[in-house]
């Protein structure tokens, strides 16, 4: 098997080596090379999620004259399976282009910052805007760096520019905004999907009084505990008070102790507080993690109605329970009354202007970049050409949600990065615990003030 | 001494063995409980504690519910209609929670209501929370039930290939799932898979074992200097070494990435087999000279008598009678690198140690978690294999660097 | 006084020493001193840390990181909790430590008891999350996946949040560093224990001294410079205790410790950062001095 495995690094050796003589590859001819930044590895005869991003013509993407043999070192947090997508988008680039990506992976702000002030990759995605904050100073404007920032609707680009210059643009985008729920359960206990906020207010209510718990929360996460809280809150902002309003609290419009903000709060700590609303009451929604909180819907028997939680808890449910159905075991609705969606996403940045990273950010933000990325089924794109071109059907449902969505808030937390962020999941913490809704508040807007005077 | 005192003696002892079994067991129950949960499947941890395993299990859960309720007419072993047969997975399978099931036998089965007698509650809710346990007993009758209370060694197989996968690596192998096996072989080459513990083991090979012999050979010098000849500041210096234990690691991070990137010294294992030494070194120093001073002076004495130089009485004399000390700096030492998590993070992004790739390991979502378990102990076994063979060193030196001999 | 055999040659100690002292000054002098500096800038490192005074709020001008080192409510309560971390956990550890060294002397098995409890020495903090995950873990209702809520809800108890129930939470978590280091201390201070001569002892109990008197009287007081040092050496280590509480809860729940918010603020406030790193080496020179003192003395004993 080794000997097996020897002859095959050789192959790719030999191919990669072919690949660098012929500037211009013809699509038929490059399939072979592997991902630079894998070992190199035999493909298995069944494994074909590459083959429909390969399929599509290398004539379209756009090289910026980067040569052959040119590398682009990359930053981001993706491991495993997430980096293996990553991999697959870009092939179509490695081998149209014949540059080499060298990625490195880290979660870690601080091996980040350290980097950046070292050798900063020439392009980094980050899951916040930080950056942009942190280090201006090094940024390389994205539009004038090969982006094509036209396949991005208004909300992702005010949200990405400073000081009249666009530093960031989502490269791959989750969804938040979303109730999870076992459609069997609501079928049998006689409750509907709520189509506005009042329903869902009403629902809990009735679930309530049902003496069923309508609502799992876990505020539990680490050092970033507190963050799905904050989550929730704002989802409930989106359906009282809209996109602008929680864009607001962004750009500094609205300080977050404005009455519209407290009144969120107020239906947040009911629900988060009360045993009879949310599973354990205070102590549970503070102590359970956010992924166990996720499970409790879908326990035999269930210890709760639904989660508010974004795309990623499919994975949850599937990996705890693998023979639960989507549609009739499990599901997710949108926010009743949200009018526009609240997002997050991982961010590409470039510290860089070579031609190679050019080429990575025109071909990612071109409509052949939106299409593979799609089809790998990752996660959502902001890139309108993704649109239309996912092949799960819970992918593709999630993503005509996200492409037709009134708006785009982002995570307030994200956006604004610290002091804001922490300050903000602390409260939640303290609010689910009971405590007075209006200090609380009164702390994290002093914090959204030094946030803001940062960026 | 006569038996009777013996006895006596014997006896007076039973308290100290209380008290001395008492606290090893306190002291070994959380890694033991980590051990044990490292063996079982993901779904068994989620739902029920560890300890468990060794507890008599609950025989059949929900067998007298199933037994008032579908006995009757599907059988005591779920096979009397042969179209609805409760022993198949396939069809228990389709009924993943206490209410698809109500849901169904609300169904009428020939015109008939599916339960004749006796009747669930009209209330949903209960009706729900009687058919919990049948549920459980069907899942028992179709097999799937003992899936989730199995033993199982994917946590560890997962952990050494970096398994990230829909389910398992084995499984997902044998059943070709092809989305999330494209960087895997599915043979013995995924050992070394880049993402996996294996290459993560051969790494923190290269960075400790430099790591730490280093260090030791710098300071036995050093310590030699100051236990032994004398310059000008030798008390200030050594003052100033005790000082610098102190200073925090994490201040040190970015001036040290700076100047790296200057030499183009990021990312190497020069670069954190240097910053191990320079760190290690306040401490390494402190002990050996600590052990060093403490050798008799007489030995010293006659050895410069007889002309030996200074590097004759420190190759010869010095170093041979510190071995104790040097063995257990290697091992505190060993055990310091071994276990670093975040200088290896800063310093040596593209070679991933242990520690990082554990960290790695772990999806910011947590939906990997369990393989955490295998992966930690992955991790222990060769410190406490150092720290078992080389435990009567280690106490030996310990006392050496903090005692006055 | 010199001895007299130290005498020789200008040059030969600076060869001995020079390649560590090199090593110390770039990796460690270096950059406390780039930490000193960074103290007294703002977030980013640009300007003086005077510039971030707020009109109408207290200002300490250049040294304003350190008004909010030292006056903020954050790190106030950090500093509280690395105090009675301190006061509980450095005699909580030796007494027990002491008193598990002094009856494991008296079993045959001790070589394997002291295995057991030198053992978490050997596992890293990430690992030790995991391990300490399945002790603390808390659900509030059904089946509990921790063992400590396992126990008390099989006594017919109701579940506690360890981790997040305040007060509980800050001695559970020093319960991990008691369990991660008491190891550390018993085998130095078994060792020391070993070192007393055993005939003072039988004489002592030949003159019709009971075990505590002889504990009191003479044990203790041959071994006291051990534990000195392996209380000194404990409050370094306290000090700057980060992991067990960044793993555990992240410094929520009232559980903050000043090594943990320092790391917090590496990245957005540098100034603030670095000013907490002072604070910390600052807090320990007493120690210092105190080691100092102790090496002065045996010294001039020689």
């Amino acid at each position: 098997m080794f000997k097996l495995s020897k002859m095959f690094v050789l192959l790719v050796v030999l191919a990669l080596a072919a690949a660098a003589c012929a500037p211009q590859p013809t699509p038929t001819e490059a399939p072979t090379a592997v991902p630079a930044t894998q070992v190199p590895t035999a493909m298995p005869p069944t494994a074909a999620p590459a083959a429909t991003a390969t399929q599509s013509p290398a004539a379209s993407i756009d090289c910026k004259g980067a040569k052959a043999g040119d590398t682009l070192s990359v930053l981001y947090q993706w491991t495993g399976s997430e980096e293996q997508n990553f991999n697959t988008i870009v092939k179509p680039l490695v081998d149209a282009c014949g540059i080499k990506i060298n990625a490195q992976s880290t979660r870690d702000a601080a091996v980040l910052d350290t980097m950046v002030k070292s050798t900063p990759p020439d392009v980094l995605f980050w899951p916040d805007l930080s950056p942009i904050k942190l280090y201006s100073d090094k940024l390389v404007a994205l539009d004038a760096d090969g982006a094509n920032a036209g396949n991005y609707a208004s909300d992702w680009i005010n949200l990405g520019t400073s000081n009249g210059k666009l530093y960031a643009l989502p490269a791959k985008s989750d969804m938040k905004t979303l109730i999870w729920y076992s459609p069997a359960q609501f079928q049998a206990l006689g409750y509907t999907v709520p189509t506005t906020f009042a329903d869902l207010q009403t629902l809990a209510d009735k679930m309530a009084s049902d003496g069923n718990v309508p609502w799992a929360m876990g505020l539990e996460s680490g050092a970033a505990t507190g963050w799905t809280g904050a989550d929730f809150v704002e989802d409930i902002l989106l359906a009282t008070q809209g996109t602008d309003y929680v864009n607001g609290i962004i750009s500094g419009k609205v300080p977050y102790n404005d009455p519209g903000v407290m009144s969120a709060y107020q239906i947040f700590q009911k629900w988060s507080s009360d045993p009879k609303y949310t599973v354990g009451g205070s102590t549970g929604t503070v102590s359970t993690n956010f992924g166990d909180a996720i499970l409790q819907v879908f326990s035999n028997p269930p210890k709760a109605m639904m989660v508010d939680k974004a795309t990623f808890a499919a994975g949850n449910i599937t990996k705890q329970y693998p023979n639960l159905k989507l549609g009739t075991d499990y599901n997710a609705f949108a926010f009743p009354g949200a009018q526009g969606v609240q997002v997050s996403a991982d961010f590409m940045y470039a510290f860089s202007n070579s031609p190679a990273a050019q080429a990575l950010l025109a071909y990612w933000t071109s409509d052949l970049g939106g299409q593979n990325f799609a089809a790998t089924n990752w996660g959502l794109s902001a890139n309108k050409g993704a649109a239309g071109n996912y092949t799960d059907p819970m992918m593709t449902t999630l993503g005509n949600i996200f492409a037709n969505a009134k708006g785009y808030a982002f995570s307030t937390g994200d956006a604004l990065g610290n002091p804001y962020a922490t300050a903000q999941w602390k409260a939640v913490v303290n609010v689910a615990q009971g405590q007075d809704i209006k200090t609380n508040l009164d702390t994290v807007a002093a914090a959204q003030t030094q946030s803001l005077q940062g960026k | 001494m006569n038996p009777l005192d013996r006895i006596n003696k014997a006896l007076g002892k039973v308290p100290v063995h209380f008290a001395v079994i008492l606290m090893c067991l306190l002291w070994i129950i959380p890694t033991l409980g980590l051990f044990v949960t490292s063996f079982r499947s993901r779904q068994a941890v989620q739902t029920t504690g560890w300890w468990t395993v060794f507890l008599p299990q609950p025989k059949a859960v929900g067998q007298p519910e199933y037994t008032q309720y579908c006995s009757s007419c599907h059988g005591a072993n779920g096979k009397a209609i042969a179209s609805a047969d409760l022993s198949n997975p396939n069809v228990v399978n389709q009924y993943q929670s206490a209410a698809s099931l109500l849901l169904m036998l609300r169904k009428p089965v020939n015109g008939q209501p599916h339960l004749l007698h006796p009747t669930l509650s009209s209330t949903p809710k209960e009706a729900i929370t009687t058919l919990t346990p049948v549920l459980t007993y069907l899942q028992t009758l179709s097999g799937q039930k003992q899936a989730s209370s199995e033993f199982t060694l994917d946590n560890y197989v997962d952990a050494i290939v970096g398994y990230k996968g829909t389910a398992d690596y084995l499984p997902d192998c044998q059943n070709k799932v092809p989305s999330t096996l494209a960087v895997m072989n599915c043979n013995t080459s995924d050992i070394l898979n880049s993402s996996g513990m294996g290459i993560a083991f051969i790494n923190t090979l290269i960075v400790v074992i430099p790591a730490t012999i280093l260090p030791i050979v710098l300071a036995a010098l050093a310590a030699y200097a100051f236990a032994w000849l004398d310059f000008k500041g030798r008390q200030w210096l050594f003052a100033l070494l005790i000082g610098l234990q102190i200073v925090p690691l994490q201040m040190a991070l970015v001036p040290i990435a700076q100047l790296y990137a200057r030499l183009g010294m990021q990312s190497t294992f020069l670069g954190i087999w240097l910053f191990h030494t320079g760190f290690g070194l306040p401490y390494a120093i402190y002990l050996m000279r600590n052990f060093i001073g403490s050798l008799p002076r007489e030995i010293f004495e006659s050895a410069y008598l007889d002309g030996a130089s200074h590097w004759a009485a420190f190759r010869r004399l010095a170093l041979p009678l510190a071995m104790p000390a040097i063995a257990s700096l290697g091992i505190y030492q060993f055990l310091w690198v071994w276990n670093d998590f975040l200088v290896a993070k800063v310093f040596l992004t593209t070679h991933p140690v242990l520690t990082v790739q554990i960290q790695n390991l772990i999806d910011p979502l947590g939906q990997n978690w369990n393989i955490l378990t295998g992966a930690a102990f992955l991790s222990f076994i060769v410190p406490m294999i150092v720290f078992f063979a080389f435990q009567g060193y280690f106490v030996r030196g310990l006392l050496a660097g903090s005692v006055k001999g | 006084m010199v001895p007299k055999i130290m005498k020789q040659g200008r040059l030969a100690p600076w060869l001995y020493l020079l390649p560590s002292l090199i090593l110390m000054t770039i990796f460690i002098v270096y950059p406390t001193f780039a930490t000193v500096r960074l103290s007294l800038l703002d977030a980013h490192s640009l300007r003086s840390a005077a510039t971030t005074c707020a009109a109408g709020q207290p200002c300490w001008g250049i040294l304003e990181n350190y008004r909010y080192a030292l006056t903020n409510p954050e790190m106030l309560a950090a500093l509280r909790n690395n105090a009675l971390w301190i006061l509980l956990m450095v005699p909580g550890t030796i007494i027990g430590a002491l008193f598990f060294a002094l009856l494991a002397d008296r079993v045959p098995y001790e070589n394997l008891a002291k295995s057991i409890i030198f053992m978490p020495m050997a596992i890293s903090f990430v690992g030790a999350s995991v391990v300490w995950r399945f002790v603390y873990d808390y659900q509030s209702s059904g089946s509990q996946i921790g063992i400590l809520n396992g126990i008390l809800t099989a006594l017919g108890g109701q579940p506690v949040a360890w981790l997040s129930a305040p007060i509980i939470n800050n001695f559970c978590l020093m319960l991990v560093g008691v369990w991660l280091w008491a190891g550390f201390c018993m085998t130095i201070l078994s060792a020391a224990i070993k070192g007393v001569p055993a005939e003072i002892l039988e004489a002592a109990r030949v003159d019709g001294a009971n075990e505590f008197q002889v504990f009191g009287n003479i044990l203790l007081p041959s071994i006291m410079p051990t534990v000195v040092v392996v209380a000194t050496t404990m409050t370094i280590i306290i000090l700057k205790v980060f992991d067990v509480v960044y793993v555990m809860t992240g410094g929520y729940f009232d559980t903050e410790v000043i090594a943990n918010r320092m790391f917090e603020l590496i990245v957005t406030n540098a100034g603030q950062s670095t000013a907490i790193a002072v604070v910390l080496i600052v807090l320990t020179i007493p120690i210092m001095i105190f080691n100092v003192q102790r090496f002065r003395r045996e010294e001039a004993a020689r």
